[in-house]
């Protein structure tokens, strides 16, 4: 057995990535903090006092905002640190790329689980996947350059809990916690407690830390993790076997699985579906829906993004993400009313939920439902 | 759109079309160019700030260094913070000022 999969900064890089970190924390609370007290102190009300009821929508806020300074110096350091991130990340990603393929050539070779990794002989990836860098990422989530590439998946793991953290929705969680898949189980637990889950899919699961907290918290579950990015799903499959966690990976649209109707007792997915189409959403819905078993339970994890909930100042920096730094998707999810998607894709309206659920700093949108038990 | 294929010249999936690197956002470009030299020298200058810390410690605690010693250095929490704290003044020195004067 030699060498494992994970990302693994040395002091440099790790330096320079907590560096972007705490860049990115002063910008989206010190910073977008002051920019939103000069909005609702000076700029609304003088607006207001000049043409009441002027400043009511998205747009409206927008255009009030577009060329003051503050605003401008907010944008362009919020756009500058993205590309700062995944410069950070590259090196370490691009430093430990040999060695990362051979340890999962040995994997491959020489399993250390039984899990098992199920690649497409096609590419399931689709739009907006396949056509957008999803987060900036150079090279989106399925660019592949040799054999075994790892990169897409090396470069995701080492900026998930970096962005999580600075966005203020972690769990205070380093590369590679299970933190966000720990707080999941929990909720599953307190959502089912009669809930015994001998299966569970995990959709979405990208480089797979989350899948994980899975198994860990139900060990007698077979797990399953799918995720059309066939580089993230290789990642995923060799960090569960470095972690010497058994978990099947599957390179699969979870809109679109191979699996039997009702296979599953527990589905799950975390912050998947604010990075897809309201079509794909709708159709992932629909198979949760398919495959969950008689008495399973659905139980979805995404962000707290939704209007009625945001101040109209957090409406305009969130929508200038979707323009402007790789979350093309965000306004289109949060704007759906998943209570209502959940019963038009086939679930049992008494069963169905659509809550926030907060873990110390971070708030999360839980949605999902439980099909009734055979009779 | 039909599934993405791969890039025929390398054999290997394409990736979605690169997106932008470059996009500015004050009336000058340059103002966002300045800003951005800033950011990242501040960054390298917290790198090295870090590296002589850890080499500082080393020093005190062990007296002798190995080639890789720095590599393998464990943090504790109380330096962890001690460094958090140090970033967060550094950047709040350079934006700061520049933030205070504009809004």
């Amino acid at each position: 057995m030699s060498g494992s999969i994970g990302f693994a900064p040395n002091h440099d890089e790790a330096a320079r990535q907590a560096f972007v970190g705490s860049l990115k924390g002063y910008i989206n609370f010190a910073l977008e903090g002051q920019l939103q007290r000069l909005f609702d102190e000076k700029l609304v009300p003088e607006q207001e006092t000049q043409q009441p009821g002027s400043v009511a929508t998205r747009a409206d806020g927008e255009a009030l905002l577009a060329d003051h300074p503050l605003y401008n110096l907010w944008e362009t350091l919020t756009f500058h640190s993205q590309n700062m991130m995944w410069d950070a990340v590259a090196d370490t990603a691009d430093r430990t790329m040999d060695a990362q393929i051979a340890a999962f050539e040995d994997i491959l070779a020489n399993p250390r689980t039984g899990g098992q990794l199920t690649l497409q002989d096609r590419l399931v990836v689709k739009a907006p996947i396949s056509t957008t860098e999803i987060h900036r990422q150079p090279g989106g989530y399925w660019r592949e350059t040799r054999r075994h590439d790892l990169a897409a998946g090396l470069n995701y793991a080492g900026t998930v809990d970096l962005y999580r953290n600075a966005k203020g929705m972690g769990t205070g969680g380093k590369v590679g916690s299970d933190s966000i898949g720990q707080l999941l189980a929990g909720v599953a637990r307190k959502y089912a407690p009669d809930l015994d889950p001998k299966t569970i899919l995990d959709m979405g699961c990208g480089t797979g830390e989350q899948t994980l907290a899975y198994k860990r918290v139900f060990p007698e579950a077979k797990v399953t993790g799918i995720d059309c990015a066939r580089p993230l799903v290789r990642y995923a499959h060799g960090y569960a076997q470095s972690e010497g966690v058994e978990i099947d990976f599957a390179e699969m649209d979870a809109g679109n699985t191979d699996f039997a109707d009702e296979s599953f007792d527990l589905i799950v997915s975390i912050i998947m579906f604010h990075e897809t189409t309201q079509a794909q959403v709708r159709d992932i819905l629909r198979e949760s829906w398919r495959l969950v078993r008689p008495g399973g339970m659905v139980l979805h994890l995404d962000v707290p993004y939704q209007p009625h909930r945001m101040p109209l100042f957090k409406q305009v920096t969130n929508h200038w993400q979707v323009r402007n730094n790789g979350e093309p998707f965000w306004t289109g999810f949060a704007e759906m009313d998943m209570k209502d998607e959940l019963v038009a894709a086939g679930f049992d309206p008494e069963g169905t939920f659509a809550n926030y659920e907060t873990a110390g700093p971070a708030t999360f949108y839980f949605f999902g439902g439980r099909k009734e038990a055979a009779k | 759109m039909s599934g993405p294929e791969a890039d025929t010249s390398s054999g290997f999936p394409s990736g979605p079309k690169p997106g932008p690197r470059d996009t500015t956002f004050f009336d000058d470009p340059l103002k966002d160019g300045l800003i951005r030299a800033v950011v990242t020298l501040a960054t390298e200058l917290s790198v090295t700030r870090e590296r002589m810390r850890s080499l500082e410690l080393l020093l005190r605690e062990a007296g002798v260094m190995s080639a890789d010693a720095i590599d393998r250095l464990a943090l504790e929490t109380a330096e962890e913070q001690a460094r958090a704290e140090e970033r967060r003044r550094l950047i709040e020195d350079l934006i700061g000022p520049i933030a205070s004067r504009l809004g």
